[in-house]
């Protein structure tokens, strides 16, 4: 197991590299030149060389890819082009709101999809099934654009339930200004995990040992909510598990409208910016977070079931 | 995959069958799937009518007046003033009018004064104009240049479903073709490859998206394709290597190798075949995601140019409309989208059905 | 992950019972940290909060960037700047047309030598904010924390986007600056210059290079906040986080591109409310209204991003900001007629318009191998491509009515505008054909003109992604499609448009420019030669023209230099450079606890200290 781990790990570093890699070609090479944005609204030639001297973009790129590479080992990517912030500081400070969004939305999703993918497993190929089916597929083909715009509009504005916008300062409930982008982001992510986790459960339900349990008498909701269950969760848990970071930048919609100082707006905010530094740091973060969650997901699979082949 | 095989047999057995008429057969006998399949069918004909400029051809023109509502519903509360109405081309032309030049000289004064004879003024030659009365409701109203929304939906659905084939098409052929390659040559080129793979998944989607749009440059609807499908490819290809490893150890395959068949004949003429269904599948539900996908690159500015009309440039014209009290045309719009794409899902589920060898026919 | 799908055979139930008994635990403690983390949100008591009542809340659409005076270029941080420093002078708060008072300062500058000497007094005992970088002493203002402002602004290191304010004018200060730049050393602010010299401890005397009759404006940017030497030492390269001023507010709580809370500086000066209203009912209003209460008034400023205006509208008429610059594009829901609308006025919700200080319109480069040119061909076909853009469609349906139609480069509330101008490019797309016909643009087979040597005719219209930029396109498409001309949009990152357009790269495209200072130089200076790749984007160059701008600066304000404008407004018609098309209307609406409100002449300087709450 610790050999795999580390082997793992080891097969990481390549990956890395194509990323890094890969970031710094595509922002470096064909980006924007942020200098002409930096320079502002009365800029001549020799202002635009004078801020790329100090951004250092007038090194040949073997010397600025040295650099990122750096800044990648060290952890330290300087500051922000545009807003002189360390960008340290803005990694940790945008993470705090992208977690509180997304960990209940996540936890939420997973608990309620069990238990209603249980269910229509449990009454499987019954018009409950069927129009549950029928229903998720028709939520899932609603684009989040609108579920946002619509749910904003009406539960915050017309309904007055939630705010409109907003998120917890100091002194402020968090829970006040996330409880409608969590149920939104919810109802666009509940419907494809319920259809997942049922197709995960109807596997399990076929399974010999299912077979055995019922033929020693067991009863079925004993069946279903011990047997079934547990063996379920397992792909269930690896989903969740390295479905993670990609939603730290996949809710930048929701962290847009509702004004959330999350990863995702911020992301988007530095590709407009041509803000480097954090465009970098951020990749970099997030896809190494990816591979190790991934990892994470495969050594949970394998120490619950050794005979899964890790090679 | 032992019942596969029994399966396979027993089709032998009954005659020739082949696997699409067994799935079609199986189509036909569920009833939702049936009914999808003449949802997205009546997609697919307006479609094709709208793209051989059957109808829908002059979505660009200005019907209307600037959000003029559905029909139903009635005129707007305020009178509309004639101007709007009646298009904007003055009816006098200012441009030959005397005007201070502030002693200077009019390097085109000599052309101006030849075209003072040309009547320019003459009301009736600019009453030709074809300029439409703008009518002050719409059927399913109109957008803030007065053009019908029903026509730029249906427009819309063109591009879009365009967008989504196409996209999938690409995403898939990558997919394919990557899982082929690493899942039965093996060794590096494996190793490559999901060295390739892991960088790709690893990328956050947006960023990925970024940069592709960043190199390709270009505005178009060929660039949004490029887009979906470059980034698109990786679930794809995940199960389609899995596939490879599963077939290229079967017997079939070794007796193919054992007649001399080359490895390329072997991946494309006897494996593919046998892994379609998973192809055919995939290409289903990625046409569904990427027209929704394209929903989203249209928020973040990298939706088609302005010729061109499509979902997602509809959608993004929507939320103020919202509040302005102008909903008519994120409702068409998301009706049409979810109906499609509803449909499309559907059709995909119960074909994924029809092509499970494991179900029980 | 799945790695494998054909697992399927029985799991070892105990493990995966430990597993599940695991997730469980991990997740209830998670459950439970953050239950915590509300009940600790919800119980924790701040120290000596001002009533909510006491609370102005305000909401931005765009993020800040830094609160370095000398680092910030968009008009919210340069607002932030506006209320947490002062500079030497800044603009009266009612007059209209803006006015120069001292803010620091004694008095106004006094100036000498023909306008090469000016001498500013500053004002005796006014503190800094406290700050740890005061080492816990208070901290008055002193003439040499001006000159370490004036110095630093120009420092190649911060490559400040406002550093045009003082380049050029202040004698030595341009070497200095050239000096560091070209040798890599540290710019020297402890350098002896005749621009800049500490007379005594509250007096400073500028020399510049020759007179300007708009340098009183720079002294009054939130760029030119003074900012004390040993607060830039504390902080570093950080200083953009920690803006430590003399101005009625500091910084309290702050939470990036999200979130500030402004409190009043316990040490700022007794500033009394005292404005001279004229003859303006809404400045008596006001003055009404403020009469006896000092500057600032409310205890507490909360700052929130709302960055799309949908969002930003509705959490206005929910009551949760108290301002809102309502875009035009939303206009609508509050308005009529340009006027409020009866719910909202029911509601005390009040409304103040202006006219954006600014020119918005389509420009042609000059120097495109398409249509650039000065032989008459290309100047008929820059006049016929402007001609084709419809103004008055631009305005009713994207700027929702809520602009006015403009056609000349000073906009209105800028000292040299001309109201009576008369424009000779009306929206006519059937002279502006004839004008093609007469000048050889034939029509080949499919329809569409070609160059009089046969030659293709393209026209590229350039434009950044954002939102309301398509509706331009869309509009400047219809025009040209009128004319029968092949049109090519092109979208671009905004850093990448900056790039092509200052490289003189961009065919066509639709430009603004807002007031950075209240004189018609501000917008002159746009078009005049030598600041081709800098802020002459249309790539203009004419010996004549540029003659004139001479004339002009020379000349100074008045009506001789009107007259020359006059003439340099022709111009830039006349060859088919720019065509200005209009300016917004500024919409403030305001909850009906607001008292005090006068939009600002200058767009860079804050209301809030001014404002009182019901």
């Amino acid at each position: 197991m610790a050999a795999y781990f580390f082997q793992r790990l080891l097969q990481m570093i390549p990956t890395l590299f194509g990323v890094i890699l890969l970031v710094f070609l595509l922002f470096n090479w064909v980006g924007g030149d942020p200098a002409y944005v930096l320079a502002g609204k009365f800029s001549n030639p020799e202002d635009i060389a004078n801020i790329r001297r100090q951004l250092g973009l007038d090194q040949p790129l073997y010397i600025q890819f040295g650099i990122f590479l750096r800044q990648v080992l060290t952890f330290d990517y300087g500051l922000s082009w545009s807003t002189q912030e360390p960008v340290s500081h803005i990694f940790l400070t945008r993470l705090g709101p992208s977690i509180a969004l997304l960990l209940p939305m996540l936890i939420l999703e997973t608990f309620i999809g069990i238990a209603i993918a249980l269910a229509v497993a449990y009454v499987r190929d019954s018009w409950i099934d069927r129009t549950l089916t029928l229903t998720t597929t028709a939520a899932m083909s609603i684009s989040l654009l609108i579920y946002i715009i619509v749910g904003q509009y009406f539960f915050a504005f017309v309904l007055g339930w939630f705010p409109v916008q907003g998120w917890a300062n100091h002194g402020q409930s968090w829970l006040r200004y996330a409880v409608l982008p969590i149920l939104l982001g919810l109802a666009v992510s509940l419907a494809p995990a319920i259809r997942l986790y049922r197709t995960f459960i109807l596997e399990e339900m076929g399974q010999d040992y299912v077979r055995t349990a019922r033929a020693k008498g067991l009863s079925e909701t004993r069946v279903m909510l011990v047997h079934v269950l547990r063996n379920a969760s397992i792909p269930i848990i690896t989903n969740v598990l390295s479905s993670l970071p990609g939603l730290l930048i996949g809710a930048f919609l929701l962290e847009r409208f509702f004004s959330i100082p999350g990863i995702g707006r911020e992301v988007i905010m530095a590709v407009e910016r041509s803000d480097f530094p954090v465009i970098k740091a951020i990749t970099v973060s997030v896809a190494t977070a990816t591979m190790v969650f991934n990892l994470l997901a495969d050594c949970a699979y394998q120490w619950v079931d050794p005979r899964v082949k890790l090679s | 995959m032992s019942e596969r095989i029994a399966y396979s047999t027993k089709a032998r057995h009954e005659g020739p069958k082949s696997l699409a008429s067994i799935a079609w057969a199986r189509i036909c006998r569920n009833p939702l799937g049936l009914f999808s399949l003449g949802v997205v069918g009546f997609f697919l004909i307006t479609i094709l009518a709208s793209a051989s400029g059957l109808i829908a051809q002059d979505w660009d023109t200005q019907y209307a007046v600037s959000f003029a509502p559905p029909g139903l519903m009635g005129a707007q509360q305020e009178a509309i003033p004639d101007e709007v109405i009646s298009g904007t081309i003055p009816p006098h032309s200012g441009m030959l009018d005397p005007i201070e030049m502030y002693g200077l000289k009019d390097p085109l004064q000599p052309v101006l004064d030849q075209l003072k004879d040309q009547q320019l003024q003459d009301a009736s030659l600019r009453a030709q104009l074809p300029i439409l009365a703008r009518s002050p409701t719409l059927f399913l109203g109109a957008d803030k240049w007065g053009r019908s929304v029903a026509l730029k939906v249906i427009k819309g659905a063109e591009t879009s479903v365009l967008v989504g084939m196409a996209s999938a098409l690409l995403a898939t052929l990558i997919g394919t073709l990557l899982g082929a390659f690493a899942g039965y040559l093996g060794s590096w080129v494996d190793a490559f490859i999901e060295w390739l793979y892991g960088v790709f998944t690893a990328i956050p989607y947006l960023l990925l998206v970024f940069a592709i749009a960043a190199v390709l440059q270009q505005k178009g609807v060929f660039t949004i394709i490029l887009i979906l499908g470059l980034t698109g490819w990786t679930g794809v290809y995940r199960l389609i290597r899995a596939e490879y490893l599963k077939h290229k150890v079967r017997e079939y395959v070794q007796a193919a190798q054992a007649i001399g068949a080359s490895d390329a004949r072997r991946m494309f003429v006897h494996i593919l075949p046998n892994v379609s269904h998973v192809i055919l599948v995939q290409l289903s539900q990625q046409v569904v995601n990427f027209i929704k996908a394209e929903v989203i690159l249209s928020f973040l500015g990298f939706g088609v140019p302005v010729d061109v009309v499509s979902w997602g440039s509809i959608l993004n014209e929507t939320p103020n409309e919202l509040i302005l009290g102008y909903g008519w045309q994120l409702m068409t719009c998301g009706l049409a989208m979810a109906i499609l794409v509803t449909a499309f899902a559907l059709f995909t589920d119960a074909l994924r059905d029809a092509l499970d060898p494991r179900m029980k026919s | 992950m799945i790695t494998d799908p054909t697992f399927s055979q029985r799991p070892k139930l105990i493990l995966v019972l430990a597993l599940v008994r695991h997730w469980l635990r991990n997740h209830l403690i998670l459950l439970g940290f953050l239950m915590g983390l509300c009940l600790c949100a919800g119980v924790r008591a701040d120290e000596q909060e001002p009533p909510a009542n006491r609370v102005l809340r305000i909401s931005s659409s765009t993020a800040e960037t830094t609160l370095d005076p000398v680092g910030i270029q968009d008009l919210y941080s340069a607002k932030l700047a506006s209320v947490l420093f002062e500079g030497v002078l800044t603009y009266d708060y009612l007059a209209r047309p803006a006015k120069l008072v001292p803010l620091l300062a004694e008095g106004m500058p006094d100036i000498t030598d023909g306008g090469k000497t000016w001498i500013i007094h500053l004002k005796k005992n006014i503190r800094f904010a406290p700050d740890p970088a005061f080492k816990g002493k208070e901290r008055t203002v002193q003439a040499s924390d001006l000159a370490f402002t004036l110095f630093r602004l120009l420092d190649p290191a911060l490559h400040s986007p406002f550093s045009f304010l003082l380049e050029g004018k202040l004698v030595g200060l341009d070497d200095l600056a050239k000096r560091a730049r070209d040798s890599k050393q540290p710019y020297d602010y402890k350098a002896k210059i005749p621009g800049i010299e500490v007379i005594d401890e509250w007096t400073l005397r500028l020399r510049l290079n020759a007179p300007d009759a708009n340098f009183g404006h720079a002294l009054a940017q939130p760029n030119l906040g003074v900012i004390a030497p040993e607060v830039v030492a504390f902080y570093g390269e950080q200083i953009g986080s920690h803006p430590v001023g003399t101005g009625p507010y500091f910084v309290k709580r702050w939470v990036r591109g999200s979130a500030m809370t402004l409190d009043r500086n316990p040490h700022y000066r007794q500033r009394p409310w005292a404005f001279d209203p004229g003859s303006d009912p809404a400045s008596l209003k006001v003055v009404e209204e403020m009469r006896g209460k000092m500057i600032p008034a409310i205890p507490r400023i909360e700052i929130k991003i709302i960055p799309e205006a949908q969002s930003a509208w509705l959490a206005f008429r929910r009551g949760e900001t108290d301002l809102i610059d309502l875009p035009s594009k939303l206009s609508p829901v509050a308005l009529s007629h340009g006027k409020l609308n009866a719910d909202l006025v029911q509601q005390g919700i009040q409304h103040e318009i202006a006219v954006e200080p600014e020119i918005i319109g389509n420009y042609l480069n000059l120097q495109d191998p398409m249509v650039g040119g000065m032989d008459p061909a290309h100047i008929a076909l820059r006049r016929a491509i402007l001609m084709s853009s419809d103004d008055e469609a631009m305005i009713r349906v994207i700027r929702k009515g809520q602009a006015v139609r403009l056609s000349y480069p000073v906009p209105p509330g800028v000292l040299g505008h001309d109201s009576k101008y008369k424009s000779m490019l009306p929206y006519d797309p059937i002279a502006a054909n004839a004008l093609l016909d007469g000048y050889g643009f034939k029509r080949a087979a499919d329809g569409l003109r070609r160059q009089p040597d046969g030659s293709p005719l393209v026209v590229r219209y350039w434009r950044t992604n954002e939102g309301e930029s398509r509706d331009m396109e869309e509009l400047a498409k219809r025009g040209i499609d009128q004319l029968h001309i092949r049109f090519e949009g092109h979208a671009v990152p905004f850093p990448d448009l900056l790039k092509a357009e200052r490289s003189c790269q961009v065919m066509m495209r639709q430009f603004a420019w807002i007031a950075d200072y209240p004189d018609g130089d501000d917008f002159m200076q746009l078009f005049y030669g030598p600041n081709v790749h800098a802020n002459n984007v249309f790539c203009f160059q004419d010996a004549e023209w540029d003659r004139l701008y001479q004339e002009s600066v020379a000349l100074g304000p008045g009506e001789k230099r009107d007259q020359l404008y006059q003439k340099m407004a022709r111009m830039v018609e006349m060859y088919g450079v720019m065509k200005i098309s209009h300016a917004r209307l500024h919409h403030e609406l305001l909850q009906a606890k607001v008292m005090g409100f006068h939009i600002s002449t200058i767009a860079s300087v804050a209301e809030w200290p001014y404002l009182d709450l019901r």
